[in-house]
C-alpha cells in the first residue's frame, strides 16, 4: 500500500474550537462597547489613545519576538487587548507618547521578558499603568505639568475624588450617570454599563466565570457598608468594574481552581477599600489585582481540588 | 421528559455518528493472511501453543498463558501458520504474532446452541476464560478476572455499558439494535457469576431506538433496567458510568468492585452469550470504519487479525488523501504510521481522518483558562501535571493525581494552548514506574 504520510500524534485526534485567539479576541469583542462609549464622550482624546496604544502593543510584541528568536503570535489578540486595556484605564488627557511608555513596559518587559504569554505573573496592563503612576509622580510635574490621578482641565474630577471628598459630596456624580455614562475619569470608568455588556459576553462564551468578579465586587459593597462608606457608590465609581470583570479575570494572572479564585477576589476587594479609604483612591483596583497577581502562585498551591472518589484533596 | 443522568465535567465534541448510526453491520471478505498478536489484552503476554506449518482450524487455541490475568488468543480463520514474528501492533509495539495463511474453503464450525439458563457461576467463568473474552470497549482487560472479584466484595450491581461516547463510532449502538435477545442473555450471565441482583444497561439518549428495543425485549423483567443517559464525553468511563447511574464513586487506586459494581461494554457481553451458548471463542468484532476519508463509511464484522489496509479497501479505500488513520476512536485511539497493523479484540473502529481534516496547530505555553480542569471527568488540574511534567518533577505530577488520568482526552481537547496533556500524562507513568522498578 502506498506510503501516504501519515500525520501520528497522542489521542485525542479532534479538538475543540477554543484556542488562545478566539479568548483573546472575545475579551476585544466584549470590550467594543466601552470603547464605543469612550469614543463617544472624549472624541479625539480616546481615539488618539486607543490607536497608539494598540499600533504599539502590536509592534512591541513583533520587534520583541523576532528579537528574542520566538515565532510570531501577532494573531492571537493578546497585544491588541493589552493595548485596549491600558489605553482604557488612562484619563483621556494622558499624552499618545505616555501611553505607549506604558504599552512597551506592559509587552516587553512585563510581557515577552517575562518568557511571552502564560508565563508572565503579572497583568501587563496593569503593571504598565502603576508603572507609569509611578513614574509620573516623579516626572509628571515636570513634563505634564501634573501627575495622573490628579484632577486636569480637560474632565471632570474623577469620582474617586468624593470618597473621602466630605464636604464636596454634593457635587459627586449620582449612581444613574456613573452607571449610564460619566465623564469623570479613566476612558474605561465611562459606563459601566458597557462594562457589564461586555462581562457579559465573556460570561456567555465560558471564558470567565463569576466566580472572581462576585467576590471582588461583593466584598468591596459589604466592606464598604461595614466601614460607613456608601457600598453602591464605592463599586460604581473608578475601576471596580472593569478591574473585577476584564482583567483580575485575566487566564494567566488568575488562580486555577474555585475556591482559589474566591479567596482571590475577596483578597483583592478586601485592598481596594482599604486603599481607597486609607491610602490614595487612584490606581486602588490596579495595585490590589496586581497584589492578587502576586499570590496567585500560592493560592494555586493550597487549593488542589478534591479528587474524584477521594476523601483528601491531596494524598 | 424523562431525567438523563450523567457526571460531573467532560465535554460535549460533535458525535458524527450519523455516517453509520442507520448502517446494518456487514461482512467482509477474508484477508489473505491474518495476524494474531499474542497479547491483546492487559496482563501477561501468551505463548504460542502451534508451529510454522501447522494446519488450524477457527476457533483453534494458539495461544494461552498460566498467570491468572491474561486471555488465550484463538484462529481467527481456518488455514496454514506460515510465520511466528514479531509485527508492530497498533500501538507500535513489536508483539510476537502468529501469522495465518487464510483458506477460505473452510468456514468455522461452532456447536449447536444450547440453553445458557443451567450454567453455574464457575461454567460461567470458564467460558469467559476459554473464550479469551476480554473487554471489548476497548481496555481489553480479562473478563474472567473481572467475573472473580475479591471473596470480601460483594457485587450487587452489573452494568452494561452502551454509551459509545467516542464520537464517530456506532457499533455498540448497532449491536444493541441487532443483538438485543443475545445482549440481554450475556448480561444475565455476568449477573449469575459474580451473584449480583441488578442489572442496568446504560444507554445515552442519542440511541433512543436502542433504548427502546432493550426495554422492549426486556418486557416486565424487573431484575434488569435501562437507564438513559446524557449526551457527554466519556459517559461511559467506568467511574463516571458507575456514578452517573449509581451515585458510587470509585475511590482513586480502586476498581469497581469497591463499590459493589461490575460493568461491562456491550460487546463484551454479546461475544459472552455466543461463547456460552455455542462454544465460540473471540475471534470477531464489530467496528465502525468511519471519517471524512473513508469512502463508504460502515459498520462491519472482522476477523481479529485482519490487517487495517484490507478493511479500508473494503470500504470503498479512501476518499482523497487521508491525513489521520486512528485505531479506534477519536478521543481515545491510536494513529498509525501505516496500515499495517491488526484488528484486535479491543479494536472499536477505524477511523480515517482526511487530510484538511487534521489540525496541525502548534501548542504554545499554558494560559490558564482552566478549561482543562472544568473538562477533567476526574476532577483533576491537569494543567498543573503537564507543568511538572515539562520539568521533570513527577512526584509533583503525582500529587497532582497523574495516577487517576486515564486518559480520556477532554483536557487536550478543550485546551486553548493545544497542549498535548494526554503525551505528557502517559511520559509522567512512565517516568514513575520506572522509579518505582529501581
Amino acid at each position: 500500500m502506498a506510503n501516504h504520510d501519515l500525520v501520528v500524534t497522542a489521542p485525542p485526534h479532534i479538538k475543540g474550537k477554543d484556542m488562545i485567539s478566539t479568548g483573546m479576541r472575545d475579551v476585544a469583542i466584549a470590550l467594543i462597547p466601552l470603547v464605543v462609549m469612550s469614543l463617544v464622550f472624549f472624541r479625539l482624546y480616546a481615539l488618539v489613545n486607543l490607536v497608539a496604544a494598540v499600533a504599539t502593543a502590536l509592534a512591541c510584541e513583533y520587534v520583541m519576538r523576532k528579537m528574542m528568536g520566538r515565532e510570531p503570535t501577532l494573531g492571537d489578540y493578546s497585544a491588541v487587548v493589552t493595548g485596549l486595556l491600558l489605553a482604557l484605564i488612562l484619563p483621556p488627557t494622558v499624552p499618545f507618547w505616555w501611553v505607549m511608555i506604558g504599552v512597551i513596559i506592559a509587552v516587553a518587559i512585563v510581557k515577552e521578558l517575562m518568557g511571552g504569554l502564560g508565563v508572565n505573573l503579572f497583568n501587563p496592563a496593569l503593571f504598565g499603568f502603576v508603572s507609569l503612576i509611578i513614574i509620573s509622580r516623579i516626572f509628571g510635574p515636570i513634563v505634564l505639568g501634573y501627575s495622573l490621578g490628579g484632577i486636569n482641565g480637560v474632565t471632570s474630577a474623577t469620582p474617586l475624588t468624593f470618597i473621602k471628598g466630605g464636604a464636596l459630596n454634593g457635587l459627586r456624580p449620582g449612581y444613574w450617570n456613573l452607571f449610564l455614562a460619566h465623564g469623570g475619569g479613566a476612558l474605561g470608568e465611562v459606563s459601566v454599563l458597557a462594562v457589564l455588556v461586555g462581562a457579559a459576553y465573556l460570561l456567555y462564551k465560558g471564558h470567565i466565570t463569576w466566580h472572581i468578579p462576585a467576590s471582588i465586587i461583593g466584598t468591596v459593597f459589604v466592606l464598604s457598608a461595614i466601614l460607613g462608606e456608601n457600598p453602591l457608590y464605592m463599586i460604581l465609581a473608578g475601576g471596580v468594574m472593569l478591574g473585577s470583570f476584564f482583567m483580575a479575570t485575566d487566564w494567566v494572572t488568575s488562580p486555577d481552581t474555585r475556591l482559589g479564585q474566591v479567596i482571590y477576589g475577596v483578597l483583592i476587594g478586601v485592598l481596594i477599600v482599604v486603599m481607597r479609604l486609607y491610602a490614595a483612591p487612584t490606581g486602588a483596583v490596579a495595585y490590589s489585582i496586581l497584589i492578587g497577581n502576586a499570590v496567585t502562585p500560592l493560592l494555586n498551591r493550597l487549593f488542589v481540588i478534591k479528587r474524584f472518589g477521594a476523601v483528601k484533596s491531596v494524598s | 421528559m424523562v431525567e438523563l443522568k450523567t457526571f460531573r465535567g467532560g465535554i460535549h465534541p460533535p458525535y458524527q455518528k450519523e455516517a453509520t448510526a442507520a448502517k446494518s453491520t456487514e461482512d467482509i471478505s477474508l484477508p489473505a493472511e491474518v495476524v494474531i498478536p499474542m497479547q491483546q489484552h492487559v496482563g501477561a503476554h501468551n505463548s504460542p501453543t502451534v508451529n510454522v506449518g501447522d494446519r488450524v482450524d477457527a476457533g483453534q487455541k494458539i495461544g494461552s498463558s498460566e498467570a491468572f490475568i491474561s486471555a488465550p488468543v484463538h484462529a481467527s480463520v481456518s488455514g496454514t501458520v506460515k510465520a511466528i514474528e514479531g509485527r508492530p501492533d497498533f500501538t507500535g509495539a513489536q508483539v510476537q504474532s502468529v501469522v495465518i495463511k487464510v483458506d477460505p474453503s473452510q468456514p468455522p464450525k461452532w456447536a449447536e446452541k444450547k440453553d445458557t439458563g443451567s450454567l453455574s457461576a464457575e461454567q460461567i467463568r470458564d467460558v469467559a476464560k476459554e473464550a479469551g473474552l476480554v473487554g471489548l470497549g476497548g481496555a481489553a482487560f480479562p473478563t474472567f478476572v473481572k467475573l472473580s472479584p475479591p471473596a470480601d466484595k460483594r457485587i450487587d450491581t452489573v452494568i452494561i455499558n452502551g454509551c459509545e461516547c467516542e464520537p464517530f463510532l456506532t457499533c455498540d449502538h448497532r449491536l444493541m439494535l441487532e443483538r438485543a435477545d443475545d445482549l440481554i442473555s450475556g448480561l444475565k450471565l455476568m449477573m449469575r457469576a459474580v451473584g449480583a441482583d441488578k442489572g442496568i444497561i446504560g444507554v445515552e439518549a442519542n440511541k433512543m431506538d436502542a433504548a427502546d428495543a432493550l426495554t422492549t425485549k426486556l418486557g416486565g423483567d424487573s431484575s434488569i433496567e435501562v437507564v438513559l443517559l446524557e449526551v457527554k464525553y466519556p459517559e461511559g468511563a467506568e467511574k463516571m458510568l458507575i456514578d452517573a447511574v449509581t451515585g458510587r464513586r470509585v475511590p482513586p487506586g480502586k476498581l469497581p468492585s469497591e463499590v459493589g459494581v461490575l460493568v461491562q461494554n456491550v460487546q463484551t457481553a454479546v461475544a459472552l452469550h455466543d461463547a456460552a451458548s455455542t462454544g465460540k471463542p473471540v475471534i470477531d468484532r464489530v467496528i465502525t470504519v468511519t471519517g471524512g476519508g473513508i469512502k463508504e463509511p460502515k459498520n462491519v464484522l472482522v476477523k481479529v487479525g485482519t490487517p487495517i489496509s484490507h478493511v479500508i479497501d473494503q470500504c470503498g479505500g479512501f476518499a482523497g488523501t487521508p491525513g489521520k488513520v486512528v485505531m479506534g476512536g477519536p478521543m481515545t485511539g491510536w494513529a498509525q504510521k501505516d496500515l499495517s497493523a491488526a484488528v484486535v479484540k479491543g479494536t472499536s473502529g477505524i477511523l480515517v481522518l482526511g487530510k484538511d481534516e487534521v489540525e496541525y496547530g502548534a501548542e504554545r505555553e499554558c494560559v490558564g483558562c482552566d478549561k482543562c480542569i472544568d473538562a477533567c471527568p476526574m476532577f483533576l488540574m491537569p494543567n498543573f501535571i503537564v507543568k511538572y511534567t515539562k520539568r521533570g518533577k513527577y512526584d509533583e505530577a503525582n500529587r497532582f493525581g497523574v495516577q487517576d488520568c486515564f486518559e480520556c482526552g477532554c483536557c487536550a481537547y478543550v485546551c486553548a494552548s493545544r497542549i498535548s496533556h494526554v503525551a505528557y500524562v502517559r511520559k509522567a507513568k512512565a517516568e514513575l514506574a520506572a522509579a518505582e522498578k529501581k
